[in-house]
């Protein structure tokens, strides 16, 4: 909550900032506002200001998958529009679906996907908040935004009922602050109150397929189902998965807590001498008192990696059993990777612990973050 | 039983008769009745997939992750599993067995201490890339009779992006401004064997998100709208076969030609096979999902063995009906539930044992909406089309009721429209060559189903759009769906 209050703050002081410069914009010299349609059925931009009968060209982007155009309409009139465009009908393809009634004041192409185009206008005289609108069927109810052309300064955007009720964060839209947003009375799934527990998602520094878990204690790992390694641990929150949930547009799980650990071998086991990298297949997992247990193979060699939290000090405690082989397999690791490293079965010397063959394999390893 | 049936048609008739002030055309019947589906409030209602057990319970999937089940007669939700990566399709194996696919795999989730949650997850197949798009989805699986299994893998967006590390080969030459192959095997119909072999099945897809077999066992495949795409479609997909969009060529075996965008577009255009049926975009369907064909042998009405296409964009679920023509698989759409209650968003169907259609819906950042509902056959015939075939010289058109024939033979109630959409790399198409069709001649069959239409021209190529008007039932029942679009790729021989 004391974040949220501090961006409002910060994001008044912005605006206070904007406006002036709006204020004094001339007459007689072009302005131009780009507008980007983006995934999500949003225009980026959601309002903006000119002064009556200032020269404005808009430049409008096509960000998104599907096509979307933009209709500029009288004051008051979105709702007319856009009910006018979908009584088209089989007509809508051939007329950009842009009804011919007085109230469409300007109107700008359906954009396929990235494309690109722009209108150059002279603002009304008269002063008003004119909206515009994408009247590609489906898009107008949720798919707007406002040109004030006034002189006063625009209402305060978390109050403007002229813009889309899920765009009051700011004009233009940003998706970088990281901070979960509130959606309402929500409740969490029940099963994110109790951890361990995993979500599958895309996580910057692993590859698409990466597996993230929560282990007690606030101590949360990433392991990665494609190169059947351990990529990252990190220590406080989980994962903030609010822009990756809106769908429709790239994103990633934001990791919450500080990394202190990363991977930093090619691989940490290698068949029959150090440094041979195995091939590896991901074969699933099973839960053991609901942690995960990561079964791989490595070079065809079964491979079973169950990873805890520390009873003692932030890390993890990583148990691998690899049923009996004639191949000689070593565990490895790098000093650099952010964490002291503790054998069940000892060896540990020079980056490497050596498994003979011959007999079932089970030892813990224990990672702890380096004081 | 019959009591409470007939106390739903008497609150449903009242109910539309209050509404014919509306703008809306009055609803003809109540042929069948939408009822929506509750879930518990922390579930974000995006539903991925649903499939039905023997025993009744509904088994569904969600875009956040989550596997449920949801028994009908208690009305109760339980967790059967979570943290799955954007799941787009399950299908119930048994009470404790689910194949789910997900973003990186096709997944086996499995019970095996018997405590109704699942333990076990295992990989039946990730033998494909994963380059990290936002738009690269997965959908199926679909079991033939023979035990195979089909997935299908659609292609990422230009919209977003490649992430810095991927799954797969990587391969440039499939990378085009719109959507794009960059790893294997985007734009594919991968099948699974028994034994687990996975077998790259057929290519050209853009969007697939709708696989299915027909009770015949033909893999019906719908693909979304946009470029090489210029309407929407369904498909009959056999083995080796190219459907299109070219950016899947370059992960065809031995392809050895670059870019597939350097082949001229005449030379794609016949290595392509045509889609069985088009849907008429903005007119049709913007936007189609899961084909499922009617197998309740009439507990669902009148349209056993047809197909069911759900419609993301609108309050609509479509039916199809296909035939052999020149052997070749073609045929008619038509509005099977237009509004009615009916919400948006219509992803994923399934028939449940009772003969019930339930619609998965999800909206996850498209317009749409979420959630679950389920559509009943209450008993009352409907007034519909039933089937529409090509016949030498026009078609005839089957009725679920006796038509009144007054109206049945006044040519001034067909009105027939005939187009085409090009076969190109930009988004979409415009309809092409739109004419107006004549009617020649119109007969009726003795029990007043049938009526035969003579055209002035049958071209094959075409969508023949019919927009019918007047016509009713000899009870005076009116047409509960005017508008049927017919594709005609061969003519009768």
């Amino acid at each position: 909550m004391v974040v949220i209050r501090r961006r409002s703050l910060l994001f008044l002081a912005m605006l206070v900032l904007i406006l002036p410069a709006g204020a004094h914009q001339k007459q007689d010299t072009l302005t131009t506002i780009t507008i980007n349609a983006i995934g999500g059925l949003k225009y980026d931009k959601v309002r903006f200001q000119v002064k009556p009968g200032a020269k404005l060209k808009i430049i409008f982007v096509n960000k998104d998958d599907m096509p979307h155009n933009l209709v500029i309409t009288a004051p008051g009139a979105r709702a007319e529009v856009v009910n006018a465009a979908l009584n088209l009908g089989d007509n809508g393809p051939e007329m950009n679906y842009v009804p011919g009634i007085s109230k469409v004041l300007w109107s700008m192409a359906t954009l396929n996907p990235a494309e690109t185009t722009s209108l150059t206008f002279t603002a009304p005289e008269k002063e008003g908040v004119y909206p515009y609108v994408c009247t590609y069927p489906g898009h107008g109810l949720v798919m707007f935004g406002a040109m004030y052309v006034t002189n006063k300064p625009m209402p305060a955007i978390e109050s403007d009922p002229n813009i889309p009720p899920g765009q009051k964060g700011s004009d233009v839209m940003q998706h970088n602050d990281g901070h979960p947003v509130s959606h309402g009375a929500k409740p969490s799934p029940p099963y994110t109150q109790d951890p361990p527990y995993l979500y599958r998602t895309f996580v910057p520094d692993a590859s698409p397929t990466a597996i993230a878990v929560n282990l007690p204690g606030n101590i949360s790992y990433c392991w990665d189902a494609a190169t059947c390694h351990l990529r990252f641990a990190w220590e406080g929150a989980f994962l903030d998965n609010t822009e990756i949930w809106k769908g429709h547009f790239q994103a990633y799980s934001k990791v919450m807590g500080a990394v202190f650990f990363r991977n930093k071998t090619r691989f940490p086991l290698y068949v029959d001498k150090p440094g041979n990298v195995p091939t590896v297949q991901f074969k699933g997992y099973r839960l053991v008192e609901r942690y995960p247990e990561f079964h791989y193979t490595i070079n065809g060699i079964d491979v079973y990696e169950l990873i805890r939290e520390n009873r003692e000090g932030a890390g993890l405690t990583r148990t691998f059993s690899i049923p009996k082989t004639n191949r000689t397999i070593w565990f490895a690791f790098t000093d650099d990777d952010g964490v002291d490293y503790h054998s069940s079965i000892g060896g540990l010397a020079n980056g490497k612990l050596e498994l003979r063959p011959g007999k079932d394999i089970q030892f813990t390893i224990t990672m702890t973050k380096k004081k | 039983m019959k009591l409470p049936i007939l106390g739903i048609l008497i609150i449903s008739v009242t109910i539309f008769s209050g509404c014919s002030s509306d703008k809306r055309e009055p609803v003809a019947d109540s042929a069948y009745e939408i009822q929506s589906i509750s879930a518990p409030d922390w579930l974000t209602y995006e539903t991925g997939g649903i499939d039905f057990l023997p025993d009744g319970r509904l088994a569904a999937c969600f875009q956040r992750g989550e596997v449920m089940l949801y028994d009908p007669k208690t009305k109760e939700w339980t967790l059967f599993a979570h943290g799955l990566h954007d799941p787009l399709g399950i299908m119930a194996v048994s009470k404790s067995e689910f194949l789910v696919i997900q973003r990186p795999e096709l997944t086996r989730v499995k019970d095996t201490d018997g405590d109704g949650k699942a333990d076990v997850f295992e990989t039946v197949t990730d033998d494909f890339g994963q380059a990290g798009n936002y738009h690269e989805f997965n959908f199926g699986p679909v079991k033939d009779k023979s035990g195979n299994l089909y997935i299908a893998i659609s292609l990422p967006s230009e919209g977003g992006k490649i992430m810095p590390e991927t799954r797969g080969r990587i391969d440039t030459n499939g990378v085009s401004p719109v959507q794009f192959s960059v790893v294997p095997y985007q734009g594919w119909i991968l099948k699974i064997t028994p034994d687990g072999k996975q077998i790259p099945y057929a290519m050209g897809f853009r969007t697939q998100n709708g696989i299915g077999f027909d009770l015949d066992e033909h893999l019906l495949v719908t693909d979304n709208q946009g470029d090489w795409v210029g309407t929407s479609k369904l498909y009959h997909v056999q083995e080796g076969n190219f459907y299109g969009h070219p950016a899947s060529l370059v992960w065809k075996k031995d392809w050895n030609r670059g870019s597939p965008y350097k082949i001229p577009i005449s030379e794609l255009d016949s290595m392509r096979t045509r889609a069985a049926v088009l849907f008429p975009h903005g007119i049709m369907s913007k936007s189609p999902t899961q084909p499922v064909p009617d197998n309740t042998q009439g507990k669902f009405g009148p349209f056993s063995g047809q197909i069911f296409v759900g419609e993301m964009n609108s309050e609509r679920i479509i039916r199809v009906m296909l035939e052999t023509v020149d052997g070749e698989l073609q045929g008619a759409c038509i509005p099977f539930i237009d509004g009615r209650g009916l919400r948006k968003g219509n992803n994923r169907l399934a028939f449940a044992p009772d003969g019930s259609l339930w619609v998965g819906q999800t909206s996850h950042g498209w317009p749409g909406d979420d959630g679950i509902q389920r559509i009943v056959f209450t008993g009352k015939q409907p007034m519909d089309v039933y089937s529409m075939n090509l016949t030498s010289d026009g078609f005839d058109l089957v009725f679920t009721q006796p038509v009144d024939s007054v109206a049945a033979l006044n040519p001034d109630n067909y009105k027939f429209q005939r187009y085409y959409y090009e076969y190109r790399q930009k988004y979409g198409s415009p309809r092409i060559d739109v004419q107006s069709i004549d009617v020649e001649n119109i007969a009726i069959s003795p029990d007043r189903k049938k009526i035969s239409l003579v055209l002035s021209s049958l071209k094959p190529g075409y969508i023949y759009q019919l927009n019918m008007e007047n016509l009713r039932s000899g009870s005076g029942d009116s047409l509960a769906n005017s508008l049927i679009c017919y594709t005609l790729n061969k003519l009768r021989r």
